[in-house]
Formats: structure tokens, C-alpha cells, sequence
């Protein structure tokens, strides 16, 4: 009954069960100054907002799975940007779909307190894994970046096309310079920016201590920034 | 540098935002969820799994045993990945683990060699309480201490013939930790004739059980595979009792019933 899930190559070292100690507070997004956000009032970074989560997901144990539907609505946006974020391209919908279903099943065991959305997502991540694996298609590098740029123009009409082609290119380096990251790295710097979570939950989303996402995030991002180019084409000395 | 890394989060949150997401809301993702789950018939996660539910009513104790739960966590590591609840009752704590192995057809170890060597009283000077004996076996074969203070057991042997033997383990039903049981299928609650409630556990189980050095003081796990057994208190409370060897539950509640 009790179905592990697997570490995802794409977020290595999720654990599903055991959120951190440090996930259940929620904690203080770095520079945003929001430091009372664990109270009932939960956002979820997409615009969704669900009011008082552990009421809900008691609600939802209760037995009333149409309380489910708040969760799935407040977390299907972030949930999709991370199932793309590690690869899932045109299985996105599916994969999050999945995800949900299985978190459903998972419910019973979800730390009460904690918060859902670091756990969805670890769980997004894996579902993201398994089904790359078991449709045999792990896309190539340059395959993906292709995929992630094409993206939301970022081109207003009548903008300078010479600016939104820099615009691109910029993007271009900073998801090549991403890839180029140690998986670890990269991890942590996705679930951190990419996916805007805060410390705490991306510690609880990947399982680490909240001291080694802090130690890795700025290494990453001394990596990340000395393999860019200056801003405005200079080449970084 | 510094004003390149200051900018890099926002870079990286904008690079984020713009990730070619596909084009469902969240209502629609809920309807499909929903949708999913009447059709493949999930029941409400529930928590605890109901057949579970025994584990509740022992919550308080088991908090309260918590630093020795920790203890055996770190003496057992195998034990560790698959532990999914537990409850303390007397002196043991029993986990609930679907992944615990135990051996077939292992017996109950027997009984020391070299006739009673203790007597039940000095056996009882030595443990700081005083054991009880079941009226329906007679007096032992066997009477062992191991541990001191609060982690004294005494073991009570009785050879039943055809090699096979019954013991009873009989300890102070105090929190600290001595016996833990990892179990595949909960056991079953019985009560006893006096209407005292015990545990039956059916199925073969893992059994860890502590070791102490001769001066009492440090002390190790061992683990192995114990049969059938009726798990019980006694003194209302004051003593954790388990007498393992007897496979018939009617027998082994007559038994337990036998005490005084």
C-alpha cells in the first residue's frame, strides 16, 4: 500500500515522505522580507491562493475529494513549470495530472503542517522521471533549450527587434549556462528561482538540509554568474 | 561580481515565468484530477490506514518514549527505511513494517543449560521487582536476569517437551526501552479473563531485544525471529509480560489468565 517513490534523476535525492523539519515553516524568502507567510494563508507563487491548506487536506481525508480541487487549482501552474523545468516538454499536462492523482493517494501520509507544495513538486519531479524513462525519450541537451525558449514572447509588439533578440540570446546563455551546472547545483538553483520557491521549501522539496541549499545556492550562482558574459555582450573577465 | 549576482535570482525567476507552460488553468486540471479518481474508485486518504487504528490510543506513550525509540533506530538501521508507525505498549514498542522478514519456523531460543540457577526470588532481588508466574506451568526449568534498574528483564523457561519451549519474558512495564517488535500485520487485541487487554501477535515477527554488558550499564540490540505471542501487562501496569512458545491463543490467554 506503501509506494515509495524513487529518487528522479532530474531531482536527485527527493524524498517524498520525510519533509525537513525546516519545510513545515515555510520560512522567509531571501531579500522579499516576507517572513509571516506560514500562517493559514498559503500562496502558491502562480497566483493561487488557497485559504488555510491544512483545513483543506483535513477536509480532503475526511473524505471529501471535491475539497481536492482546491489544492490541484492553487498548485497546477507551479506544478507545470516544474514538470517542464526538468524536462517533461509535451507530457507536461500529463505528468502533472499524474502527479496530482498520485499525491492524492499519498495524502494519508503527508506530514500534517507541512506544506503541500514542496511535496507535490518533489512528487512532480519523479513522475517527470518515470515517464522520460518509460517513453524512452530523454531529450537531448539542445532539443530541450529549444523547447524552453520557445516560451512566452517576450516581445512586446512593435518592440526593438534588435532588444528582443538580445533579450533570446541572453536567455539562451542562461539556460546553457544552467545545464552546464553540476546536477546538484542546477537543482537547486531551479526549484529556488525557476520555480520560486523559498528556502525552506526548497529544502523540503529536495530533501536537504536547509543550511546545504543555502551553501549550494551560492555556489551555484557564482558558477552560474562566472560562466555568463557581462550583461550588454561583454565577455566576463 | 556583486552586482552580477544580485541580479542573476531575478534573471533566473523571469527565465522561470517565461517557461512555455501548456495551456491548462488549474480548474481544469482539477476537473480531470477529480475526475480520475471516481474512476479508478480511490478511497479518502485517511490517515492513519484504519486497520492502524490501534496505534492511536498508544500515541502519548510512544511520545513519551521517544528518545529511546531513537536509540534502537540507530542500533537497528535495517530496521530503519521500512518503519511506518508504532505503538508502545508495556515496554515494548511495535512497529508496524510490511518490509520486516522474518525467518520461518525459527524456534524460541532455549532454555539456559545447567537446571534453574536462580531461584525466582533472587531472581526478582536481583531484577528490583518481583517477577509473577503463571499458575497453569509450574514452576520453571530455567530463570535468567539480564539487564539492571529499569532495563532488568527476567526470563522464565519452561521445556514443554519435544524441544520445543515456552518463555516469559517479564519486565517493568516502565517507558524505557527494552523490546521492540516489528510486525507485517497488526496484532490482534484480546482480553484476558480479568478483562485485562492484551495483544495477540499470530504471525512470526522480528523481535529486538536488548543486550546488556555484566555490569548492566552499556547496552546493544539483538534482533531475531519470534513465534507466536501474547503480549500483556500485569501489577496494573507495573509489569510488561510476553510469553512466547505457546501458538494456541486460547492456550496462551488461559495461560496469562493464570497469573495472579
Amino acid at each position: 500500500m506503501w509506494e515509495p517513490i524513487p529518487d528522479c534523476r532530474c531531482i536527485r535525492g527527493v524524498r517524498t515522505r520525510e519533509e525537513s523539519r525546516q519545510g513545515a515553516r515555510g520560512g522567509s524568502p531571501e531579500g522579499s522580507g516576507d517572513g509571516s507567510r506560514a500562517g493559514s494563508r498559503r500562496e502558491s507563487g502562480e497566483g493561487g491562493v488557497v485559504e488555510d491548506e491544512a483545513a483543506v487536506i483535513a477536509r480532503v481525508r475526511a473524505g471529501e475529494a471535491e475539497a481536492y480541487a482546491e489544492l490541484v487549482r492553487a498548485h497546477t501552474g507551479v506544478a507545470l513549470r516544474a514538470a517542464v523545468a526538468c524536462g517533461a516538454g509535451a507530457d507536461a499536462e500529463d505528468v502533472v495530472q499524474q502527479a496530482f492523482f498520485k499525491a492524492y493517494r499519498s495524502l494519508g501520509r503527508f506530514k500534517e503542517g507541512a506544506s503541500f507544495r514542496p511535496w507535490l513538486l518533489s512528487i512532480v519531479a519523479n513522475e517527470t522521471r518515470n515517464t522520460l524513462r518509460s517513453a524512452g525519450r530523454q531529450r537531448a541537451v539542445a532539443g530541450r533549450e529549444a523547447e524552453l525558449l520557445a516560451g512566452e514572447p517576450l516581445i512586446p509588439e512593435g518592440a526593438d527587434p534588435a532588444v528582443a533578440a538580445e533579450e533570446l540570446e541572453r536567455r539562451r546563455q542562461l539556460l546553457a549556462a544552467l545545464d552546464a551546472l553540476g546536477e546538484e547545483h542546477r537543482l537547486v538553483v531551479v526549484h529556488r528561482y525557476l520555480l520560486e520557491l523559498d528556502e525552506g521549501e526548497t529544502a523540503a522539496a529536495l530533501g536537504w538540509p536547509r543550511g546545504t541549499v543555502k551553501s549550494r545556492l551560492s555556489r551555484a550562482l557564482k558558477k552560474l554568474g562566472a560562466r555568463l558574459p557581462e550583461e550588454g555582450g561583454e565577455e566576463h573577465g | 561580481m556583486g552586482d552580477r549576482e544580485g541580479g542573476l535570482p531575478k534573471e533566473l525567476r523571469e527565465l522561470g515565468r517565461r517557461l512555455p507552460v501548456p495551456d491548462v488553468d488549474g480548474g481544469t486540471m482539477a476537473e480531470r484530477v477529480l475526475a480520475q479518481l471516481l474512476a479508478e474508485r480511490v478511497p479518502p486518504p485517511a490517515p492513519p490506514p484504519r486497520r492502524l487504528a490501534w496505534l492511536r490510543d498508544r500515541w502519548k506513550r510512544l511520545l513519551a518514549a521517544f528518545s529511546g525509540l531513537l536509540v534502537v533506530l540507530v542500533l537497528t538501521p535495517p530496521v530503519r527505511a521500512g518503519v511506518v508507525e508504532w505503538l508502545g505498549f508495556g515496554g515494548v514498542d511495535v512497529r508496524y513494517e510490511p518490509g520486516a522478514r522474518p525467518a520461518p519456523g525459527a524456534p524460541v531460543p532455549g532454555c539456559p543449560a545447567g537446571g534453574p540457577g536462580l531461584s525466582v526470588a533472587e531472581a526478582g532481588r536481583r531484577a528490583g521487582f518481583t517477577p509473577v508466574l503463571p499458575r497453569a506451568l509450574g514452576a520453571p526449568d530455567a530463570v535468567t536476569v539480564t539487564g539492571a534498574g529499569p532495563r532488568a528483564v527476567v526470563g522464565l523457561c519452561w521445556r514443554a517437551g519435544e524441544g520445543s519451549v515456552v518463555r516469559l519474558d517479564v519486565f517493568p512495564g516502565s517507558l524505557d526501552l527494552g523490546f521492540a517488535k516489528s510486525v507485517r500485520s497488526p496484532p490482534q487485541g484480546v482480553a484476558l479473563p480479568d478483562g485485562t487487554e492484551a495483544y495477540w501477535f499470530a504471525r512470526p515477527h522480528l523481535l529486538t531485544f536488548p543486550l546488556t554488558d555484566p555490569a548492566g550499564g552499556s547496552w546493544t540490540a539483538s534482533t531475531r525471529t519470534a513465534g507466536p505471542t501474547l503480549l500483556w501487562t500485569g501489577n496494573g501496569g507495573a509489569l510488561t509480560l510476553r510469553l512466547e512458545g505457546v501458538a494456541d491463543r486460547a492456550e496462551a490467554i488461559r495461560i496469562a489468565g493464570s497469573v495472579p
